[in-house]
Order: C-alpha cells, then sequence, then structure tokens
C-alpha cells in the first residue's frame, strides 16, 4: 500500500470486543499503568469512542476526551499523509512542563494516550508504550472463540436481538430520550 | 461501530455533513437542548473566534439498553467553510452513518452540491462506497420564502422521499425525524453486519 494512500478501516472500524479481549486490554493497561507510573491513560477507538481508562480521571469528561484524541491523533495523521511522511504505528509525542503526553496508534482499530512524568526517561516511556500498543493491537485483531458462558458479563450468548425486534426496540429507546 | 460485549455498549458515529451554513451544528444543539440531560454528555465545540467550527462539534448520546447492549451514539458535524476540506474529511473517519444537511436557498444550490460530491469524493478516498453508508438528506430551511421546491432538490441530489427529509433546524421542525432516520438506518446496517 502508498503512503500516500488510506487504509480501509479508517472509515469503517467494525471492532467487536469479546468479553475475554476486554479483559486482556484491561490487564495490560493496569500493567502499562504501574510499569510507567502513568498520571493517565486513555484507549479509544479510531472514532474516539472510550474503551476504558486507567489513573486520575477526577473532573475528567472522558467521552469529550476520547473524541478529542481521536481528531488529534487524525489530524496528525493527515498532517503526515500531507508532508509525504505518513507511516503506520506513528507515536506523537507532546512535550510539557512537568507532563508528557503520548499519542499513540494501536494497530487498525484503536487510539491510546499516555500521560507521564517528565521525570520518567523518554525512551522507557515510548519503550513501553510501543510495546503496549502492539500487544493491545493483536488483542483486538486475534478471533476469539466466543464463550458459551460469559459469566462476568451475564450474558448467556454474544448475539444481538433479531432484526425486527431490534428497530423496534431502538425506535422506542429513540424516543424516551427525547423530552416533550 | 464499536460493540465491547463485556460492557454490553454499542457505539455508533454519525457525521452530519453540508455546505457552509447549512444547519449543521444548530441540528446538534437542538438535539442538546431537547433529550434528557441525563442522556447525553457535553456539547463539544472547536471553534475559530468568529463562532464558526473550525474542526468538528460532537455531542454523544446515549440511550436505554436494547436487546441487553447500551447503545452510545456519537454525532459530530463537520466544519462547512470551504477551506476546512482536509478537516471535513478527517471527521469523516469511522462514520457509521451521515445526515446530509442541505440548504433550501436558490443562491446555495451550487454550494449543495458541491458539498455533495465532495463527500462522495472523501469517501472513495478511504476506499468506501457511497451506496454502502446509510446517508439521510435533511432539506434545511423550508421556512425561506424563496425555498427551492423539494422535488427539485431530491432530483438535484438523485435522493427520494424515504431517504430525505424537510427540517427548520433552528426551530426544531425535522431535526428529530432525521436523527432517528439516520438511526434506524445505521442499526439496520450494523444488523447486517455482525449477524
Amino acid at each position: 500500500m502508498s503512503k500516500h494512500t488510506y487504509r480501509s478501516h479508517y472509515l469503517r472500524t467494525g471492532l467487536v470486543l469479546k468479553p475475554a479481549q476486554h479483559q486482556e486490554i484491561e490487564r495490560l493497561l493496569t500493567k502499562l499503568h504501574g510499569q510507567i507510573l502513568a498520571y493517565f491513560i486513555l484507549l479509544t477507538d479510531i472514532t474516539g469512542q472510550v474503551v476504558t481508562s486507567r489513573g486520575n480521571q477526577e473532573d475528567m469528561d472522558l467521552v469529550a476526551l476520547g473524541s478529542l484524541v481521536a481528531g488529534d491523533l487524525a489530524a496528525s495523521h493527515e498532517i503526515a499523509r500531507l508532508t509525504h511522511q505518513y507511516q503506520a504505528d506513528q507515536l506523537v509525542f507532546r512535550e510539557g512542563t512537568t507532563v508528557n503526553t503520548f499519542t499513540c496508534e494501536v494497530g487498525f482499530h484503536l487510539a491510546l494516550l499516555v500521560q507521564a512524568s517528565t521525570d520518567t526517561p523518554l525512551g522507557w516511556a515510548r519503550v513501553l508504550i510501543r510495546r503496549a500498543a502492539k500487544e493491545l493491537a493483536e488483542i483486538t485483531s486475534k478471533r476469539v472463540e466466543e464463550p458459551t458462558d460469559i459469566s462476568t458479563s451475564g450474558r448467556s450468548e454474544v448475539a444481538l436481538p433479531q432484526e425486527e425486534d431490534w428497530s423496534n426496540l431502538f425506535d422506542d429507546a429513540l424516543d424516551d430520550l427525547w423530552l416533550e | 461501530m464499536y460493540i465491547n460485549w463485556q460492557l454490553e455498549e454499542l457505539n455508533l458515529k454519525i457525521v452530519y455533513y453540508g455546505p457552509a451554513l447549512s444547519g449543521k451544528t444548530t441540528n446538534l444543539e437542538y438535539i442538546y437542548t431537547r433529550v434528557n440531560p441525563k442522556r447525553r454528555g457535553e456539547l463539544i465545540s472547536l471553534k475559530t473566534y468568529e463562532d464558526r467550527t473550525l474542526y468538528f462539534d460532537f455531542l454523544q448520546l446515549e440511550l436505554g439498553k436494547v436487546g441487553g447492549l447500551t447503545p452510545k451514539i456519537h454525532l459530530y458535524t463537520v466544519p462547512g467553510q470551504t477551506y476546512y476540506e482536509a478537516s471535513r474529511k478527517l471527521v469523516l473517519r469511522g462514520a457509521d452513518g451521515i445526515v446530509f444537511v442541505a440548504d433550501s436557498a436558490p443562491e446555495q444550490l451550487s454550494a449543495n452540491l458541491k458539498s455533495w460530491q465532495d463527500m462522495k469524493s472523501h469517501l472513495a478516498q478511504f476506499n468506501m462506497s457511497f451506496n454502502n453508508l446509510p446517508v439521510i438528506v435533511q432539506f434545511n430551511k423550508r421556512d425561506l420564502p424563496n425555498a427551492i421546491w423539494i422535488p427539485s432538490l431530491q432530483e438535484f441530489l438523485e435522493v427520494n422521499d424515504s431517504t430525505s427529509f424537510e427540517a427548520i433546524a433552528n426551530q426544531g421542525y425535522g431535526v428529530f425525524d432525521t436523527f432517528k432516520a439516520i438511526v434506524n438506518r445505521v442499526v439496520n446496517r450494523v444488523q447486517q453486519e455482525v449477524v
């Protein structure tokens, strides 16, 4: 693929996380949080939808933050592409006086934001973040056999309702959303 | 689209696209004021000093449980001004559905067409077929005394009654109908893709 073209996943993510994958992601981010002594970690999909987070989240609007992280990463990609410097798996680094911010592409589907103290050696932080991104990408890309019993989520199966029910249920939920 | 079975969440992204000042942000602002505050996040706007959209507006809505999943709908607008084309394209990234907000003013006819064609071009650059994506067209500003006749607009953009809605977004007319229509189309599409 040319560096001037887009990956097709840029338009639609179509990410479906099974419970086992989500649990692996949680475990991995807990490990990264401890290793890097991060202030804050946010994992979103490439459209900004929050997957999970770690660290200090007091007074943080994670939903808004997710949309901005995705927009920020998308803009960085486009700058790289327009200057003919686009490469896959790029990491955006924002240097601060006390806190450094890293934003990293995670495979086809996700974006990872990590904020760590400037006391954390840059090289160390970059290695750990890149390694985590690679492992996260592997988790989301691998096929997981559907479990027959998802005890942690309380669901007996991983399936959407039948088509007619699904539309009707959505109609009712949308009507409930609107204030009279 | 992103489904997390562990958290029982279904996340969808819908983009409001269209020419400058056609009423994209007005749609989101009206939705923001009319939905249950417990079911929505903050309305995020990245604007210029002149109060025009610089990058995007963003609003998340959370529906009640549907079939065991909590749907979260992310609404985005694109910047309409011509020179923000690069940003406009980026906002389309990951979209599950598009609302094209067209301006009914006769003098905006060519701007509508250009925006419509640009949108198709951007989708093509993402290797995405326009025909495979749920799209609803909203003919906004129907209260203008010289608003273009609807069949003419439909013919111009090659859309029909089932995929287009009239609206006066600043009064709220047609806003919810448009929103509901695009969500319905998107969820039907999700059902087909996931099953």
